[in-house]
């Protein structure tokens, strides 16, 4: 068989795949129309019309989500070790000891640039 | 004395006298002092290496040096002169003082404000000469391909920036023209010398002539390369039909500036097809030949033809200049030992002929204030001495007997004979019409009545005949001009040598 | 159950990654620190450092290694060899002068970064910032970490690693694309599309790993080399991955047709930021092709170098006739850039032997010239009614006649036109030269012909800047009404490199002896 034909095949069933979701929600799904299917998804809560100060958002924003994606790629590592920590010993820990000092400067740039003190 | 490394000093006391001059500022005030007295010793330096040169071994390569330059790609600074290089060499040094004297005033005098940027234009100016003076020694000296290559390439720079800074008002338009054309050509032999190498030993010195001669036995292969080469050197020299820029080029630039130019520049088109495309290739140029002869006749007939049609002086010079180049071309291809020999005496005498024709061009300009043709008439009365050499050097350029010019038509139009009648029968037609576009150029310049404002200025002495400086700058190049024609022998004992060993099919 | 066996990290041959690393680091820790009036200067200082200790580094594992100490390590996914040693080499002398020249202040004391990052252009915010005189000191640490993952990128013998250096050293490329000091808006519009590209080529990167790895299991170029040798079937599998991670990294030189970013990321970018990535990007992703080429790809030649052939025909050609066109200088050295991008590429399509020590060469020769040429640019500025020096003179007609007020200033740039174009006696002509050389001798003579007919084309636009600079005065040029741009006096750092830059490339045009035996000894690869 031509070893192209495979991902010629992946490819349609991509395309059948995104295209048949499409399809059969528009076809079999109920359709009722109302203002909340139209407004931004803030958790739940009544969304703000308009970003503050000129249409940009608020930069205390972007300070929570870099300052959760510090953390989050450190637990994303800290449990794989954890399961992991009796085979991967003294390597794994002196590793993960380097991995977290180095996670731990921007933390420290974060707060000592005054970004953590909220006014 | 001859252990002296006399190349290397002739390239290298130029060079390092342009950058001297471009660099420190307190020099600039006397730059042209300075430039003239260096070209002048380095004209002597020229000379003294002459002596050391011996003509019974003129088709050989005398005073070489050979200096390992970059052996992983294999090229070698490697230099040395047979008879046609040595010719060549002369001629270049001897004209680099008369440019510089020529050219006093490229750049006009300023106020007292502007004194200091005129002093740099006037340093920056002689300094581009004399690098010039130095690339010209190192390209006619080149034993190497690549070293040839490298300098056939660089010496585009200082003329485009000498085109472009000091030239009249269409000159960046002209300086580009000047420089695309050229760089196209020399791209294109860049293709050829890669290809070349490959095809060669290799090694540290796989770029020496000596070791590439010969070494391409595939015809197909070596016809590629003869192309390749060829094109540059036809751009180069400017051949019909890729001569466009050379008309331009010369309307715009300075008197001297053309000089250099056509007189010696463009030889090395001519030169690199004698020194690179016959020796590496000479089954292809064989081949070649009849094409190329129709090409350098094509070359003859049409620049005299459009010559006579021209309004501007330079352009006119230019395109008997193209005329003179298909005669020279003829020579080396038409398979003659005697056409080769007078085709290499023809490049040195046209470089005579076209520096008396563009000096005293600009001469003339720079009294009626305009390059056209139909500004002038009579000026006979109004600058006779001007007028007489003109006239000299125009019978020099359209070859009459007793003049350097006759010697090497003379014998390309003898060998042609003796190898193809249809050929010098052509080229015939091409030396009557070079005494009628000559003669009518002079007719309508010189002869005739003078304007009667230009007779008032005369009357006045607002008007002068050449001054001092002028015909000084243009003695020696008359006093050469009558010597070379009536006593041609020791150079052509320096030329005949080598059209022995290279001359095509009559000779082998 | 396998037990874990901890990989053998060869720490010595990381020390010049670690001490650009080491370096970023202090910078981020100086940033938090340090007083504000302090911290300038002592970033500084660690940026120029820290690549001079790292180039000393490199020194000693060239002693070390070339000639037979050769490795892999950390399983092999990092490949510590001559190649390697000699791309990280360049890289760190591009970081030397780029930083020089990143960090050169104004004579009025202002630098190429906006005060500050975070406030909006034109907003109050950014006028007090600079009037309190702030300054982005972060910019330096963000060159470095950059830079330390371009070394990477010449060490990488593994898809992963090869990945993760890619993201170390674009991240940092996008912030610094954003903060140019004027025009704002511009610089971030820049930084959005160089990052949404960028983010885009990455995800076709990934796709092309994935494939490869489905092909061999593995991510080792030398077992996707071993694989490809021993024919497992599959093979348009693995063709197909070997073109989309070629098309992540070659979207990082610029290469025709992903070179979308190139003129609008370079002309937004900072000049002193366009100057060092242009230079440095490109020698690191060329670097990380020829590894990908000559270690992983031998086996596949026949498929993939197609693709190369229109790829560098495409990029020197579109390069060359976009650049012609061009009216703002920082765009124009942006196509021509991408030009050269195809001329680099000539030189190893087909595999040659020579290929590696010529592509290394190459890419020395135009670095030179474009952290020299972005140099100039920063001090050619236009000034106000007040003759205040205001923002870089980029359009082209407001150079005219810069040769008769600056002729040093004017006559390097026309150095480093010189070279771009190839003219003999630069490093750009030896560049070429041996470009085509090497892909001669590997036979893509139609190749070397486009070059050429390319090279001709290009020629004209480097000559019309010198045009402008030295044949037109300043009354002659087209758009008089535009304020005549003045050169500004070079800082001292600015100076250095621009003297670097220029002897660099005469010296390497004149006299390449060294630097070419050098490479020579360096053009292989550990397997």
């Amino acid at each position: 068989m031509n070893p192209y034909v495979p991902i010629l095949i992946m490819m349609g069933v991509a395309a059948v795949m995104a295209i048949a979701g499409l399809a059969t929600s528009a076809i079999i799904g109920p359709k009722t129309y109302n203002r909340a299917k139209l407004e931004a998804y803030e958790c739940g809560i009544m969304p703000t019309p308009h970003a503050l100060g000129k249409g940009r958002f608020n930069i205390k924003y972007y300070l929570v989500a870099m300052t959760f994606i510090v953390f989050d790629i450190e637990v994303v590592f800290l449990y794989p070790w954890a399961v992991a920590f009796s085979d991967l010993a003294v390597f794994g820990l002196v590793a993960m000891l380097g991995f977290i000092a180095l996670i731990t400067v921007p933390y420290i740039y974060e707060w000592r640039r005054g970004a953590l003190d909220w006014d | 004395m001859s252990s002296l490394p006399w190349i290397t000093i002739l390239i290298a006391v130029p060079l390092v006298a342009a950058l001297v001059l471009w660099l420190v500022p307190g020099l600039h005030r006397f730059a042209r002092p300075v430039g003239l007295a260096v070209s002048l010793v380095t004209l002597g330096g020229a000379v003294a290496m002459a002596t050391g040169f011996d003509p019974s071994r003129a088709g050989e390569q005398q005073l070489t040096q050979t200096v390992g330059w970059i052996p992983s790609i294999g090229a070698s600074y490697a230099v040395g002169l047979n008879g046609l290089g040595l010719v060549m060499v002369l001629l270049a040094l001897a004209l680099v003082p008369i440019v510089l004297a020529a050219d006093w005033h490229a750049v006009p005098d300023a106020s007292e404000a502007d004194r200091r940027a005129t002093d740099r234009r006037r340093a920056t100016f002689v300094a581009l000469v004399l690098a010039l003076a130095s690339l010209m020694v190192a390209v006619f000296a080149a034993r190497d391909v690549f070293l040839f290559y490298v300098v056939f390439e660089v010496m585009l720079i200082p003329v485009y920036f000498l085109v472009g800074m000091f030239g009249g008002a269409n000159r960046r338009s002209a300086a580009v023209k000047f420089l695309v054309y050229s760089l196209a050509g020399g791209l294109i032999m860049l293709v050829g010398v890669v290809m070349l190498y490959l095809q060669g030993p290799g090694g540290p010195q796989g770029f020496l002539i000596d070791n590439l001669a010969g070494v391409v036995s595939d015809p197909t292969t070596e016809r590629w390369l003869f192309v390749a080469f060829f094109v540059a050197f036809a751009v180069k020299a400017p051949m019909w039909p890729v001569h466009t820029w050379l008309p331009d080029t010369t309307a715009q630039a300075t008197p001297g500036t053309s000089t250099l130019l056509v007189g010696v520049l463009d030889k090395v088109g001519t030169f690199g097809m004698l020194a690179l495309c016959l020796p590496l290739f000479p089954g292809a140029a064989r081949w070649a030949a009849p094409a190329i002869v129709v090409l350098a006749l094509i070359s003859i007939v049409y620049g005299a033809l459009v010559a006579i049609g021209q309004q501007d002086m330079m352009r006119f010079i230019a395109f008997t200049s193209i005329s003179h180049f298909g005669f020279i071309v003829l020579g080396i291809f038409v398979g003659s030992e005697v056409a080769m020999t007078g085709a290499m005496f023809y490049m040195l005498a046209h470089g005579l002929s076209i520096a008396g024709l563009f000096l005293l061009a600009g001469y003339l300009a720079e009294r009626g204030g305009s390059r056209r043709i139909d500004a002038y008439g009579g000026w006979q009365r109004v600058t006779p001495v001007l007028a007489g050499l003109f006239l000299v050097s125009g019978m020099a350029s359209v070859a009459l007997p007793g003049l350097s010019g006759f010697i090497g038509e003379y014998l390309v139009l003898v060998g042609s004979f003796a190898s193809s009648i249809p050929a010098a029968a052509v080229a015939t037609l091409g030396v009557v019409l070079a005494a009628l576009y000559f003669l009518l150029v002079y007719q309508r310049v010189f002869t005739g009545q003078p304007r009667a404002e230009i007779a008032q200025a005369r009357a006045d002495g607002a008007l002068r005949d050449l001054g001092a400086r002028e015909r000084w700058s243009l003695v020696p190049v008359v006093v050469a001009m009558v010597v070379l024609g009536v006593l041609p022998g020791p150079v052509l004992d320096l030329l005949t040598p080598l059209a022995q060993v290279l001359a095509l099919g009559g000779a082998q | 159950m396998t037990t874990f066996q901890p990989p053998v990290i060869d720490w010595a041959a990381l020390t010049p990654v670690l001490v650009i690393v080491g370096a970023g680091v202090l910078g981020v820790l100086v940033a938090a620190f340090a007083p504000a009036a302090r911290r300038r200067s002592i970033q500084v200082v660690v940026a120029l450092l820290a690549p001079l200790a790292a180039l000393g580094a490199v020194a000693w594992r060239w002693s070390e290694v070339v000639g037979g100490g050769e490795s892999t390590f950390v399983a092999g996914q990092l490949a510590e060899d001559g190649f390697g040693l000699a791309a990280q080499m360049i890289l760190l002398v591009i970081a030397l002068v780029g930083f020089a020249v990143l960090a050169s202040r104004l004579p009025g004391g202002e630098d190429a970064f906006t005060p500050q990052g975070a406030s909006a252009p034109g907003s109050a915010y950014e006028e007090a910032a600079r009037k309190a005189g702030l300054e982005q000191t972060e910019v330096y640490p963000l060159a470095l970490f950059s830079l330390a993952g371009m070394l990477v990128f010449t060490m990488a013998n593994d898809l992963l690693v090869l990945f993760v250096a890619l993201e170390v050293l674009s991240l940092p490329l996008y912030v610094l694309t954003a903060l140019a000091r004027r025009r704002r808006v511009l610089s971030q519009e820049a930084a959005l599309k160089y990052f949404l590209l960028g983010a885009f080529s990455s995800a076709i990167f990934l796709f092309g790993v994935a494939l490869l790895f489905g092909y061999s299991a593995s991510l080792t170029y030398a077992d996707i080399g071993t694989a490809a040798t021993a024919s497992v079937g599959m093979d348009g599998m693995a063709v197909v991955g070997l073109l989309m991670v070629l098309t992540g990294l070659l979207f990082k030189v610029g290469a025709v047709p992903f070179h979308a970013w190139v003129p609008d990321v370079y002309q937004g970018a900072p000049t002193p930021v366009t100057g060092f990535m242009a230079a440095a990007t490109k020698t690191a992703a060329f670097a990380a092709i020829a590894r990908l080429l000559y270690v992983a790809a031998p086996g596949f030649a026949w498929d993939v170098e197609p693709a190369l052939w229109v790829v560098a025909i495409a990029s020197m050609l579109v390069g060359t006739v976009l650049a012609i066109v061009q009216t703002d200088i920082k765009r124009t050295l942006a196509y021509s850039s991408v030009a050269h991008a195809g001329f680099a590429l000539v030189a190893i399509v087909s595999l040659p032997e020579g290929g590696p020590d010529a592509l290394l060469f190459y890419l020395l020769a135009y670095s030179f010239a474009t952290v020299g040429a972005f140099a100039v640019v920063t001090l050619v500025r236009e000034r106000d009614d007040a003759g205040n020096v205001t923002g870089e003179a980029t359009h082209l007609s407001q150079w005219a006649g810069l040769g008769r007020r600056s002729p040093v200033l004017a006559a390097a740039m026309a150095l480093f036109l010189l070279s771009f174009a190839g003219i003999p006696l630069t490093a750009g002509f030896l560049g070429k030269f041996t470009a085509f050389v090497a892909a001669a001798d590997g036979g893509a003579w139609p190749l070397v012909a486009v070059a050429v007919l390319a090279s001709i084309a290009a020629a004209f636009f480097y000559v019309r800047v010198i045009v402008l600079m030295f044949f037109t005065r300043p009354e002659e040029s087209d758009e008089p009404q535009r304020q005549r741009a003045q050169a500004v006096a070079p800082g001292a750092l600015t100076r250095v490199a621009l003297v670097v830059c220029a002897a660099g490339t005469l010296v390497l045009g004149v006299w390449p002896t060294p630097v070419l035996d050098l490479l020579a000894q360096a053009a292989r690869f550990v397997v």
